[in-house]
């Protein structure tokens, strides 16, 4: 085991944290939102990743420019999930069943992509697709600068709307005193609905930049499920910035233990991760009295 | 005064008359409904019927075990397919590595299970709602991926081949044994369903279920009971999972580690009604069917999961108690004596309570 490759796994894996973040700051925002746990943020994921591959098959244009359909059309499919379903369930069940709601559009959406797009492995090919770039010894491809570029704009456009827009203010007043928002005069149940929109775009960023290099099949997105809710917890529920520096941390653990132990079985450090928290910290690392109860 | 109290003898008769005919009725049915489960074999048409009676069945007793839990806590628990395939790994790998008897090994599998679940439950149970289902998730991931990269051990991806406890029974006669003692196995899941339901220990569940804080306010040992409950149910989830691989033969982690059995079992538990001793029997019974039919009719097609997912969806959004509760509330509608809107004055009723007599039937239901 060399410096280089060391090198090599850390950025990677800071590259890999990128992603991360941007995912794990949606599943915060609906959690905030609603006390919803959204299991299906990650097949949303993997939709968005078929529909960009759909996109480029049939167009031929770079898979990147799917994203101007696919982030408004999320967007709209978030707030009229949020209106539609999500605000019917009884309130003092609500975290219980929109996670089972949640997981049943997840069931739903992976049999629709078997259904449309069967169950063959697909993989955007690019001429950039083999491309990397050189630096200190160590390669890094293209198309994983390119993921985490999107990723870090997709963030700090997040932050900039959350903390210097009206509709950040109203967001966050939404999130942390339901009534007092309504008291004040801020429609909540259209703040809320416009919130669970942008969690659901982060999903569209997140599967057009994963569809760029890795190879999708509709199943996949429980392979993102399990680390993405371990980073939540981990990060403690509700906090943007605990999950964005558990993703950071996780997935850097990821990419450096993938050297001793290979891919698979560096996996475990998510669940290994989420039962030391549970132990330790149930209420998460950066989550305060609130994670606990949810 | 004579005249009061005879009317209220004579309505004290009427309700216990009452009594007793909903009780031959329930019998009957329990009869009749028992009769049609252990004649079935009798009456199935093929062997491949008969065995998607037996995989319903087993569906049936995960159920009813996952509703342990998710029944008595209100807990929802997606995670239970690990306790399923940590049953029948465990059966399957006694038996072939330690060459124990068969049904020994089953139930050491299941005693080991429970144990397992012990330091599971311990950290899962600290956290409440969403993060509860993270970590139940969470454990049937852990679950897949160490089963399938440890192959040495479990045999991978290639399955493992579980010895037939019979092996001179030829495939129809084979099934028909296995249907029994899916049957007992059941019974004995229903029962202790039962028994718990009625005991202190199920009060105090269920009372974590309404409001746990209070509970525990209130001195219910709220972190015990959910762990005693949680090994109980890992242990029945354990045997069912452990009698499928005695009968099934052949084991695949993809298959026993999959979320989509645990999610099978809420469903079929939340469609028949949680809080029901029958409920989760009814829903396996209903969606097994349905799914045995869309293999069958669709094959190796998407189909089921969106036909799941919707199915789950709608029972959700529209049937949170499940179909025995709703089906009461519709009985209930054409028996005019227990209306659930009751048209009478605080006054009135004080009245009532106050007074022996027998309540004149035009006043009350006015």
């Amino acid at each position: 085991m060399d410096g280089a490759l060391i090198f090599q796994s850390l950025v990677l894996g800071v590259l890999l944290g990128g992603l991360y973040a941007l995912l794990a700051a949606g599943l915060t925002l609906y959690f905030g939102i609603m006390r919803v746990v959204m299991i299906a943020h990650s097949a949303f994921l993997i939709l968005a990743a078929y529909l960009a591959w759909y996109f480029h098959r049939e167009t031929g244009i770079d898979p990147l420019f799917s994203l101007f359909i696919t982030v408004p059309l999320f967007f709209g499919v978030g707030v009229l999930m949020q209106r539609l379903l999500v605000a019917r369930l009884r309130p003092v069940t609500l975290t219980m069943m929109s996670v089972l709601l949640t997981f049943a559009i997840a069931l739903t959406i992976e049999g629709l992509l078997g259904f449309a797009f069967s169950g063959t492995q697909r993989r955007i090919q690019l001429d950039y697709s083999g491309a990397s770039l050189e630096l200190f010894g160590a390669r890094f491809a293209v198309v994983k600068l390119i993921t985490f570029g999107l990723a870090v704009a997709s963030l700090a456009a997040l932050y900039v709307i959350m903390k210097h827009t009206r509709f950040g203010q109203s967001l966050r007043a939404t999130i942390q005193h339901r009534d007092a928002a309504q008291l004040v005069g801020i429609k909540t149940d259209r703040v809320a609905g416009y919130g669970f929109g942008l969690g659901l775009a982060t999903a569209a960023i997140g599967g057009t930049a994963l569809s760029l290099d890795a190879t999708i099949y509709p199943s996949l997105h429980w392979h993102w499920i399990g680390p993405l809710m371990a980073i939540i917890v981990v990060g403690g529920l509700g906090s943007i910035p605990g999950a964005a520096i558990a993703a950071m941390v996780l997935g850097i653990g990821q990419s450096l233990l993938q050297i001793p132990m290979g891919t698979t079985w560096a996996q475990t450090i998510f669940y290994v991760a989420l039962f030391a928290t549970l132990m330790l910290r149930p209420q998460g690392f950066f989550g305060g009295r609130l994670a606990q109860r949810f | 005064m004579p005249s009061v109290s005879k009317p209220s003898a004579s309505k004290a008769d009427a309700s216990r008359a009452r009594v007793s005919r909903t009780l031959v009725a329930k019998a009957l049915a329990f009869a009749a409904c028992a009769t049609a489960l252990l004649t079935f074999p009798g009456w199935a048409a093929n062997p491949y019927i008969l065995s998607a009676g037996i995989v319903v069945l087993s569906y049936a007793v995960l159920s009813t075990s996952w509703n342990f839990v998710g029944g008595f806590t209100g807990y929802i628990s997606l995670g239970h397919a690990a306790f399923f395939g940590l049953g029948a790994y465990g059966t399957a790998l006694l038996i072939t590595r330690l060459e124990m008897p068969s049904f020994v090994a089953w139930a050491l599998a299941g005693v080991g299970v429970a144990l397992f679940a012990v330091p599971v439950g311990w950290a899962a149970l600290r956290v409440r709602g969403a993060s509860f289902v993270i970590v139940s998730i969470a454990l049937v991931l852990i679950m897949l991926l160490v089963f399938q990269s440890w192959s040495s051990l479990t045999g991978g991806s290639n399955g493992l081949v579980v010895p037939r406890p019979f092996p001179d029974m030829l495939r129809p006669q084979h099934h028909e044994t296995f249907f029994y003692l899916f049957v007992a196995l059941l019974a004995v899941t229903l029962l202790a369903w039962w028994l718990i339901d009625r005991s202190r220990f199920g009060m105090g569940l269920k009372a974590i279920r309404e409001d746990e804080d209070k509970a525990e306010a209130l001195g219910v040992p709220t972190y015990a009971y959910k762990l005693v409950v949680y090994v109980v149910s890992a242990f029945f989830t354990a045997l069912g999972g452990g009698m499928y691989a005695l009968w099934f033969g052949d084991l695949d982690p993809v298959f026993q580690f999959s979320i989509l059995i645990g999610s099978y079992m809420v469903l079929m538990a939340l469609l028949g009604g949680v809080r029901q001793l029958y409920g989760p029997l009814l829903g396996a019974l209903i969606v097994g069917t349905a799914l045995e039919y869309f293999k069958l009719e669709f094959g190796d097609t998407q189909f089921h999961l969106v036909a799941t997912g919707l199915l789950l969806a709608v029972v959700v959004l529209f049937m949170p108690d499940g179909i025995i509760p709703a089906g009461m509330k519709l009985v209930d509608r054409f028996t005019p004596e227990r209306s659930s809107i009751r048209e009478m004055t605080a006054a009135e009723l004080l009245e009532r309570d106050d007074d022996e007599r027998p309540y004149p039937r035009e006043k009350a239901t006015r």
